[in-house]
């Protein structure tokens, strides 16, 4: 008897001890939910989202992002331009990749010679093209020498670094990839789940959690109810509006909500006789319900856009305002260019005023704006059809064939704003499927693409976007928001437009 | 016998290579270009033009047909545009999702349309006959994933009694678990496979009970019964020993249809329900122009299909000798 | 056979006469039974349940359901007449040729059966359809890809039937010509048949065209099939059932009178039952 009480107390002695009573547990497993396995773990081949957020923990890049989109020193210690097309890298002492060989000059020059080369089909090559030659000097120096100045090429120097020697020596590192970050893959089963564990030998300190998990589940509201029952631990956009308003109202979980890095937009074919004219697209413009689309459509979660500049980005001003809501001024728009309503319809030298709506089958968020805009532009006496089909027979059959009249689709990962406008509107641009063409617009993009003085950058882009805002060859529709919800336990979690993960896996302070 | 079997396979070489060609050929008319969806808006049009002449996408219809044939014979069905993989090895990984799906929703088929069925037949002409029919009409009337939307509103959603997506642990493997004290993953295991097997099995089962009570009701008027009745033979015995049997041959012949027909609405049911198997893979492959993978899946059906068929009706030879399988 | 309720049979046929009828008046008169106009939306109304203002309330648009469902009869009628019309005829015409001729005619004509029976029929379908774009036509014409194997099967086992009858013999006998004995002996005895399978197969081309709307590849809104409204509803689902429930039922209502008609039809028609195919009765042969 005795003895049996002894034991009854000794166990809740020893219980009690090692119960962290009141203090904060330190999370093991952290599980993420993702809507897509990513495609590859090679960083030069990324091009999904969760591509993106792997090769963020499993490599380092030169720099790195603040969530205000700055560079910040991470490979390279630091960085100088003794002329506007030459940027010299001095990368960090101490840094080995996960198998232990030390990163050097060699692995990057390695990394950006590779990835320009057209055989390797890299999907983001295009973004690096300014660069002419890169050249290790010294083992811990790296020069890039550029074609001509190219402002942007700092953002873009995140990419992770991979090891020259793993991939010359074989390994597909696609599929066993050797970085330098601060996580490694430990497991992956393809199509539904990628496990990463800590490197204890990261240069910034090792995480303190077990592993990291991505879990793929493809539909937004299975994810949402996998967090919910709590069998993921974060989960983070793309998510469907009826679910991001509930569980924002949930006080159990942590939320982060803010703007992301895309907009939704309506491209116009300037090359289409019934949109070529900027007075038209300027009418047309204000048949859109901005606030209705995305109040009731997108129910809140995207912000109304103004200008084709970004408000999470350097170069914003709330000043350059695109058209806006106006039936009754779109009408004298229309009528003043000559047409004159016969019928339900706006017709002049009897040919009706039609307009081609398009969009992509698989977001009903866009189908359903479309099926929106078509009924205001009938009611307001503009016949409006409209043309749906997939995601691929949509982009590259139609839209980047240029034989749309206006359609609905996005761009994401606008890190900087050269990203959103050379491309699209530059007249050389290789993205430029509105067929836009405007010299004053070209002198203005390259002087953004090429200054390196902030100020200069920002007037030039504030300039370019008024005029694109006055000629409607895109007109936004929305700034993409960005939501992320955690379980209580992570702590404070950093907004991260671009959901990487980096804030989660609970660093040691070195 | 044997003639017959290696008639029916020979036979298949040509069905599945029209097969083949009528796909490859649908793939490649298909508007879209898989470069272009590949390497994303914001590759440059040289970038996609190289990618089309690295993956062959330029050369002309006939020399790709042709190679994609000579892989074939070598057992080769090529490597996925979009996952880094070869096409069997992705098939092979989700091929026992499909085929789970599928005979489980079967056997809910036939377990539920062989007993309505009987019970109709024995009573016949009554109230609960007109019930059980008008129900199985019902069940041929339903679109089969607005069943499986209400079943996971009802269950999953407004009950919470059972997951709504995803597959728990293969069948094999939980049950092997259950058996080494683990019973917990086999429960997981069928509370996930339960709506949506019930949901793509509905449609047979209704069409297997209406068939069971045609064929019952013919044969418990044939004079074979009716000597067993007078030999003294109870009810019961009679109708499971006699009847039974033979009212299920159609059954059995339908058998191998209607796995087709579950083969086909499991791309629906795994879409509804997130199952992870071949039919919501097919969606996402042509929605990509995953032209291999679309290939490699659409063989594989037509594959398990024939197989499935063969074996129907050599068992229906096998169980009616008065069919004579020419 | 007649013994087996002929009651019960003829309240299949009354029934699903009256219920199919019942749909096609709707969607004939529809712009005369409509309460409001087609498209018009009312943003500040989504969602909204029964009425009576809108007697079936409304969808993500505020557009009344009632109109939208009864104008979406109309292409759900469409989409489901013309494929089954063109698929019998073609199949008809197959399944004849192969019965009647037999030997390779035969052989290389079931093959060509085969080879489309073999796909799924729903991924043939959408292939097909992603193939011609969107729209009634395109989405008909890929509907009977998959529909005409069906007729072509049970034509034929019928005329493997009917051409060994005493008057066909007979016919041959008297030095006849093939076509003379095809469309005076053997069609008119196989369209009772056909005209079953067709029946059923109009419900079986609704609920495949409502598929592939769900799939994001039917006929596209703003054409407010049965089939779009469904798949904006299961979007919804969660947190406004009604329109995934309706648009549903209404396509299970049309789909069971089709087939309590042809049911119905069947008893009368096809009193041999050639049109459950080949296989289901014990004595068939191959």
């Amino acid at each position: 008897m005795i003895s049996r009480q002894l034991l009854a107390v000794a166990f809740l002695v020893i219980s009690v001890s090692f119960s962290p009573v009141g203090a904060q547990v330190q999370v093991q497993t952290v599980r993420v939910g993702i809507d897509v396995d990513a495609g590859t773990l090679d960083p030069r081949l990324a091009r999904d989202s969760s591509a993106y957020r792997a090769t963020d923990l499993i490599y380092d890049g030169l720099v790195r992002l603040s969530p205000d989109l700055k560079p910040e020193p991470n490979l390279a210690q630091s960085w100088q331009n003794p002329d506007p097309k030459t940027w010299v890298f001095k990368l960090r002492d101490g840094v080995t990749f996960h198998d232990g060989t030390p990163l050097t000059a060699d692995d990057v020059v390695f990394t950006y010679q590779t990835l320009l080369k057209p055989e390797l089909n890299a999907p983001l090559r295009s973004l690096f093209t300014p660069i002419a030659k890169v050249e290790a000097t010294d083992p811990k120096t790296v020069v890039f020498t550029l074609s001509s100045p190219y402002a942007p090429l700092l953002t873009y120097l995140e990419m992770g670094i991979i090891s020259k020697k793993a991939v010359e020596g074989g390994v597909d590192i696609g599929l066993k990839p050797i970085g330098t970050g601060p996580m490694k893959l430990a497991r992956w089963d393809r199509g539904s789940r990628m496990v990463l564990e800590p490197n204890p030998n990261y240069w910034a300190g090792a995480s303190k959690l077990k592993e990291l998990q991505l879990v793929v589940i493809s539909d937004n509201t299975a994810r949402a109810q996998a967090f919910e029952a709590k069998d993921l631990d974060l989960i983070q956009s793309p998510l469907s509006p009826q679910d991001i308003k509930r569980l924002q109202a949930n006080t159990n979980f942590g939320n982060v909500v803010t703007s992301g890095l895309g907009i939704t937009y309506l491209n116009f074919n300037t090359g289409e006789a019934v949109v070529a004219d900027p007075k038209m697209r300027r009418a047309l413009a204000m048949l859109v319900d901005q606030k209705t689309i995305v109040g009731d459509i997108y129910q809140g979660v995207d912000r109304e856009a103004s200008s084709i500049l970004l408000p999470s980005s350097w170069a914003f001003s709330a000043n350059i305002k695109q058209p806006t809501f106006d039936v009754a001024g779109a009408k004298k728009a229309i009528e003043a260019l000559g047409w004159r309503m016969a019928g339900n319809v706006y017709t002049k030298d009897g040919k009706k005023l039609n307009v081609v709506l398009s969009t992509h089958s698989e977001d009903p968020n866009r189908l359903q704006t479309v099926e929106f805009m078509q009924s205001i532009f009938q009611q307001a006496g503009v016949e409006a059809t409209v043309r749906v089909t997939d995601w691929p027979a949509f982009s590259t059959n139609y839209v980047q064939k240029s034989q749309h009249q206006v359609a609905l689709l996005g761009w994401l990962n606008i890190v900087d704003p050269d990203r959103l406008m050379y491309g699209q509107f530059h007249s050389k641009g290789t993205l430029n499927w509105s067929k836009y063409n405007n010299p004053a617009l070209d002198k203005l993009l390259d002087e953004g693409r090429e200054a390196l003085d902030i100020n200069v950058r920002k007037a030039a882009y504030g300039k370019a976007a008024q005029i694109i805002a006055d000629d409607v060859p895109y007109y936004v529709l929305s700034y993409q928001g960005y939501q992320m919800f955690h379980a209580k336990a992570l702590g404070a979690v950093r907004a991260n437009p671009r959901g990487y993960l980096r804030d989660v896996i609970a660093f040691q302070k070195k | 016998m044997l003639a017959y079997v290696v008639r029916r396979l020979l036979l298949l070489v040509p069905t599945a290579a029209g097969m083949v060609v009528i796909t490859f050929s649908l793939l490649l008319l298909i508007p879209g270009d898989p470069a272009a969806v590949l390497l994303g808006q914001e590759a440059s049009k040289a970038d996609i033009a190289n990618l089309r002449a690295t993956l062959g996408l330029d050369l002309p219809w006939s020399t790709q047909l042709a190679r994609y044939f000579g892989a074939l014979l070598q057992g080769d069905m090529g490597r996925s545009l979009f996952q880094n993989e070869s096409v069997s090895s992705i098939i092979g990984a989700r091929i026992g999702a499909t085929l789970e799906l599928a005979v489980a929703a079967l056997v809910i088929a036939i377990v539920i349309g062989v007993s309505l069925g009987v019970l109709a037949a024995m009573r016949q002409g009554t109230k609960v006959d007109t019930a059980l029919m008008l129900l199985a009409q019902l069940g041929v009337s339903i679109p089969v994933y607005w069943l499986g939307i209400l079943l996971m509103l009802a269950f999953s959603v407004k009950l919470g009694w059972l997951p709504a997506i995803g597959r728990g642990e293969p069948f094999g493997s939980a049950v092997w678990a259950a058996l080494s004290g683990r019973p917990a993953v086999l429960v997981d295991s069928i509370a996930h496979l339960l709506l949506p097997a019930f949901a793509l099995g509905v449609n047979s089962a209704a069409i297997i009970s209406r068939l069971v009570r045609t064929s019952m009701i013919e044969i418990l008027q044939e004079d074979f019964v009716r000597t067993a009745y007078a030999k003294g033979l109870r009810r019961p015995r009679v109708m499971v020993r006699h009847a039974l049997r033979n009212a299920l041959l159609p059954v059995i012949s339908i058998i191998g249809l209607r796995f087709g027909h579950l083969l086909g609405g499991a791309v629906l049911t795994e879409s509804i329900f997130g199952w992870p198997g071949l039919g919501q893979l097919t969606i996402a492959a042509i929605s990509q122009r995953d032209l291999p993978l679309v290939q490699g899946i659409v063989l594989c059906f037509a594959m398990m299909f024939a197989l499935v068929n063969l074996v129907v009706d050599l068992s229906y030879s096998l169980a009616d000798p008065r069919v004579r399988v020419a | 056979m007649k013994k087996l309720g002929s009651l019960r049979i003829n309240l299949s046929l009354v029934t699903g006469l009256v219920i199919s009828l019942a749909i096609l008046f709707a969607a004939i008169a529809a712009p005369l039974i409509a309460t409001h106009g087609v498209d018009q939306m009312d943003m500040r109304n989504r969602f909204a349940g029964p009425s009576l203002a809108h007697w079936l309330g409304t969808d993500n648009f505020g557009r009344d359901l009632w109109t939208r469902l009864i104008f979406g009869a109309r292409v759900s009628l469409l989409i489901a007449l013309i494929p089954v019309f063109v698929a019998a005829t073609l199949g008809t015409l197959v399944g004849i040729v192969a019965g009647y001729f037999g030997g390779w005619v035969d052989l290389i004509l079931m093959r060509v059966v085969d080879v489309f029976l073999g796909f799924p029929a729903l991924i043939l379908v959408l292939a097909i359809v992603a193939v011609l774009g969107p729209g009634i036509l395109n989405v008909s014409l890929a509907l009977v890809v998959i529909f005409w194997t069906d007729y072509a099967r049970v034509v034929r086992s019928s005329t493997l039937v009917l051409r060994e009858q005493a008057y066909v013999l007979a016919a041959r006998a008297v030095g006849a010509s093939h076509m003379r004995i095809l469309f005076k002996e053997i069609l008119p005895n196989v369209w009772g048949p056909v005209l079953v399978l067709a029946t059923l197969g109009l419900g079986n081309a609704i609920l495949t065209e409502s598929a592939l709307s769900f799939l994001g590849f039917g006929v596209p809104p703003p054409q407010p099939t049965w089939g779009w409204t469904l798949a904006y509803g299961t979007r919804f689902m969660r947190s406004e059932p009604w329109l995934a429930i309706i648009s549903g039922l209404a396509i299970m209502v049309t789909v069971l009178g089709f087939n309590l008609l042809g049911d119905g039809l069947r008893d009368l028609l096809d009193p041999k039952g050639l049109s459950r195919g080949p296989h289901t009765r014990p004595i068939a042969k191959r």
